[in-house]
């Protein structure tokens, strides 16, 4: 059981003090607590984190301060804030568990004796990673940047690219062990308040122990109730996709400690739509964007579309294509579907292994992968030559949704078609897809309906949805998302 | 509690995916699951006339022979044949000498000897449609002189699979060559169900060394032992092949039935010997019917858009009046071969033209009437032919070589 910090205030003997916070914090190494005395008369404490502060500045705006530019009157609180310390973000304190929660996120305590009441000032500095190139999510064309694991570098560098005064941060700490800083950031008049009330609520109401990542708030929000294998919510690691979506009327949620920044409200478009489509031409754009659905069909379909061709509806075949895949299938001692199978599950882990294994065995597995799937499975007459180059379309055109979070589900249902397809053929993939319909046309993102505005259907919003209209038609935002006036 | 609790978990999204599944798997017939390995592809059909009985070949690819490396010299095609009183029985008995279920959806041809078709092809047709493997989309021809058998294990040239070959054949002849008449089934079936037309079919015959042309001797020099050849059209009363149209007259009844779509053809020179080739690039032929005296009449006015596609006699082309001349002879040439055409298939009695249609389109009331003996009608009425004949370009030089070198001289 996690011992809480009784709501106490500050005793106005400072070695009480020091012995109590020494009994909340316990023993740990890298707890300081830096005795000084101020103009010779006045004991004081400083108590801070190492690792935490920026020691640099410490040592200039406070330790330096506090023995050098005290004034020889007399000393309170109220002086030394004011006029002694010269660091940016100084306030009283009262409570000892406020304090201590300041000084868990990277600030300093300074009790004076004889006062009830301290003095926080924080100066959180930490080593940090750098501001690096985006690498889920690269463009050719388009700012280069993403976000880091610290929460204010991610939300300046979102309003550096958005200065309009009525941007809002709000920050709240959801968590019970990590308290980790969540920031919703919106722009006022645009973004829907009630959602944002919502939104506020239901984090600070969340009795999460810890908050790590996105996901952990993107569970707790959507509760119970939605059960889908589909995003709901997009991320991104990309300040101008951001930036772009609190400017269309979205609301943005950034959690310290990942570089993953999330939107809401999300539709279906949003997954396959990348930043830079609006960077190019918009007649690309619009070819790509087309390019990426096509993508996304073959990935989730190919193999269950050969799968039900082969074995059940052999009569849909030209003549000749029938003849030649039926030659390469002389032979192979597996069904087609478990010859799909083994394929598709051999070419998961191999991207699976590609992900998480060390960079630098990457070479190996990439050439011992390329062989078995490629080379020696056809030569061993185990898989069909056709099958190979139906895997192969379908992992290439996997990798061209843009969203990963799009591109999970989409590789996952493929199995499940794979099943219908080898069980019911053609029917089964209809049905299959009839339902897969009925569950997007049914899920909700945020009180706005997932297929919107494909389904239900809206021609104003058509500007910006499969195609992308020129800047100068669209008045380049997605209208509907913003707050009705 | 317990009770509403359970009645709730009936209804959940989960059990109703459940229902749906099970009833998925109930309602539905078409549970035949076959893997392309476990499948004789049938790609050509032969039926024969013997003893009473249906004798059944099928051409069924050798689908290890398809591959790029295939390592023996079998035979990409396997023929098996059965004789059975019915078509069904005929096909299922194949089972007992094929490891494989034969797969009937890719039927590329079906070949009917005489006898069968003379018998009346109602029959074999009705399994072919009845049948819901069956693809309606296969060509129909009937073979004079030899089995149907024997055409079906033929091995032809330039195409691995013969089937393939003879289909091939039959679809590059139709479009430049104007008779030969390429008939689908459901063309078939159409007119067997209409009244005012009667159907024909697409015949041929193996021409040279029948034995030898089943052997794979048959390719391996480059000419051939034997052939298949497409003559023309057999033309049919009902179900029944009534007589074969030769060349000519098979070009006559596709010109009628507007379905030449390039041909050439040889017309003699006038005032010379020698012929000269002219290519029809366009041909309109509109039946219109009329009825004189109570009888049926019918007017064929024919437009044709023609080159000179090749000249063998001294002609001065740059003369207006010798074109002219050649257009005329061209005209005349036309009008003997539909003349010939339309007799040939008046004596036979089988309005494969569809002239009866036309009545029944323009004068329904006495069509009524002479529907019933439409054929004894047929064989009587007075065709008369209205030509308009243009030669237009010809060629990229204008008189024959040898004409210019005699006036040189």
């Amino acid at each position: 059981m996690i011992e809480r910090v009784p709501d106490i205030g500050f005793s106005s003997h400072l070695p009480d003090n020091i012995a109590r916070i020494h009994s909340f914090m316990g023993k740990s190494s890298d707890f300081i607590i830096r005795e000084v005395t101020i103009a010779n008369r006045h004991r004081a404490a400083l108590f801070y984190l190492d690792g935490m502060v920026d020691m640099q500045t410490v040592q200039n705006s406070v330790i330096s301060a506090l023995l050098d530019r005290s004034p020889a009157g007399p000393i309170t609180v109220q002086i030394i804030k004011e006029s002694v310390l010269d660091a940016g973000e100084v306030s009283e304190v009262a409570s000892i568990e406020a304090s201590l929660e300041h000084v868990l996120s990277g600030g300093l305590l300074l009790l004076l004796d004889g006062f009830t009441s301290g003095i926080i000032i924080s100066l959180p500095g930490w080593e940090d990673r750098a501001i690096s190139e985006s690498k889920t999510q690269s463009v050719v064309r388009g700012p280069q940047n993403s976000f880091t694991e610290t929460l204010r570098t991610n939300t300046t560098l979102v309003r550096r690219r958005v200065k309009d005064l009525n941007v809002q941060v709000f920050t709240i700490k959801v968590g019970r062990l990590s308290k980790t800083d969540v920031a919703i950031m919106y722009i006022r008049n645009l973004a829907d308040e009630e959602l944002i009330q919502q939104l506020v609520e239901k984090l600070s109401n969340a009795h999460q122990e810890r908050v790590l990542e996105g996901e952990y708030l993107e569970e707790i929000l959507l509760g119970k109730k939605k059960v889908t294998i589909f995003p709901i919510f997009y991320n991104s690691d990309r300040p101008d996709t951001i930036a772009a979506g609190i400017m269309d009327g979205r609301i943005a949620i950034f959690i310290d400690g990942t570089p993953f920044v999330l939107l809401v409200p999300s539709l279906f478009v949003d997954f396959i739509q990348s930043a830079e489509d609006y960077y190019q031409s918009y007649i690309y754009s619009s070819f790509i964007r087309i390019l990426r659905y096509i993508g996304m069909f073959i990935c989730m379909l190919a193999p269950s579309i050969y799968i039900a061709l082969t074995t059940y509806h052999q009569d849909m075949l030209p003549t000749q294509l029938l003849l030649s895949l039926a030659a390469q299938r002389e032979g192979i001692p597996f069904p087609a579907f478990v010859e799909a199978m083994l394929m598709e599950v051999t070419f998961e882990i191999l991207r699976e292994a590609g992900i998480r294994m060390p960079r630098t065995v990457g070479q190996a597995v990439s050439i011992v992968g390329t062989i078995v799937i490629g080379q020696a499975a056809v030569e061993a007459s185990i898989v069909s030559a056709a099958m190979v180059i139906i895997v192969a379309i379908t992992g290439i055109a996997s990798f061209v949704i843009p969203s990963y979070a799009m591109s999970i589900p989409i590789r996952t249902i493929r199995f499940v078609f794979m099943v219908l397809a080898a069980t019911f053929g053609v029917y089964g993939l209809t049905i299959g897809l009839i339902i897969l319909i009925v569950h997007l046309c049914n899920l909700s993102s945020f009180n706005m309906p997932y297929m919107s505005p494909i389904a239900p259907y809206n021609r104003d919003e058509q500007s910006d949805a499969i195609l992308r209209f020129p800047f100068w038609y669209s008045g380049n935002r997605k209208t509907k998302r913003r707050q009705q006036p | 509690m317990r009770r509403t609790r359970r009645t709730h978990s009936l209804l959940s999204p989960l059990c109703l995916l459940i229902c749906m599944g099970i009833m998925t798997m109930i309602l539905t017939g078409c549970w035949n699951r076959r893997e392309l390995n476990e499948l004789a592809v049938v790609l050509a059909v032969g039926i024969d006339s013997a003893d009473g009985q249906y004798e059944v070949s099928v051409q069924v690819a050798e689908p290890s022979q398809m591959s790029r490396n295939r390592g023996s010299d079998r035979s990409p095609v396997s023929i098996f044949s059965q004789k059975a009183p019915t078509l069904f029985e005929a096909f299922r008995k194949i089972t007992t000498k094929s490891a494989r279920k034969m797969y009937v959806a890719h039927i590329r041809l079906v070949i009917f000897d005489e006898q069968t078709a003379r018998n009346g092809i109602k029959e074999p047709l009705d399994f072919l449609f009845r049948d819901h493997e069956v693809r309606p989309d296969f060509y129909m021809v009937v073979t004079k002189g030899t089995s149907a058998k024997d055409v079906v294990s033929f091995i032809t040239p330039t195409e691995i699979l013969p089937s393939i070959g003879l289909y091939k054949t039959l679809k590059v002849s139709e479009k430049v060559w104007a008779p030969t008449s390429a008939v689908k089934v459901t063309e078939m079936l159409k007119k067997l169900t209409k009244t005012g037309v009667e159907p024909v079919l697409t015949w041929g015959k193996i021409v040279g060394d029948v034995r030898k042309g089943k052997t794979p001797e048959n390719v391996k020099q480059p000419a051939s032992f034997s052939e298949f050849k497409y003559f023309g059209v057999s033309a049919f009363r009902g179900d029944r092949l009534v007589g074969w149209l030769n060349e000519s007259n098979s070009k006559a009844y596709n010109y009628i039935t507007n379905k030449v779509s390039s041909t050439v053809g040889n017309v003699n020179c006038p005032h010379s010997k020698g012929d000269f080739v002219v290519e029809v690039s366009r041909s309109k032929v509109k039946i219109v019917p009329s009825i004189q005296r109570g009888e049926p009449r019918i007017q064929l006015e024919t437009t044709i858009d023609a080159n000179l596609g090749e000249i063998g006699c001294p002609v001065d082309l740059t003369n207006e009046a010798t074109f002219l001349a050649m257009e005329e002879a061209a005209r005349k040439s036309l009008m003997k071969i539909l003349k010939d055409g339309v007799r040939e298939a008046q004596s036979m009695g089988s309005d494969i033209f569809g002239f009866g249609e036309a009545f029944h389109r323009k004068y329904p009331r006495q069509w009524s009437q002479w529907k019933e003996n439409w054929n004894q009608k047929f064989k009587k009425i007075p065709v008369e032919i209205k030509i308009d004949y243009k030669l237009n370009k010809i060629g990229k030089i204008i008189s024959p070589f040898g004409n210019n070198l005699s006036k040189k001289e």
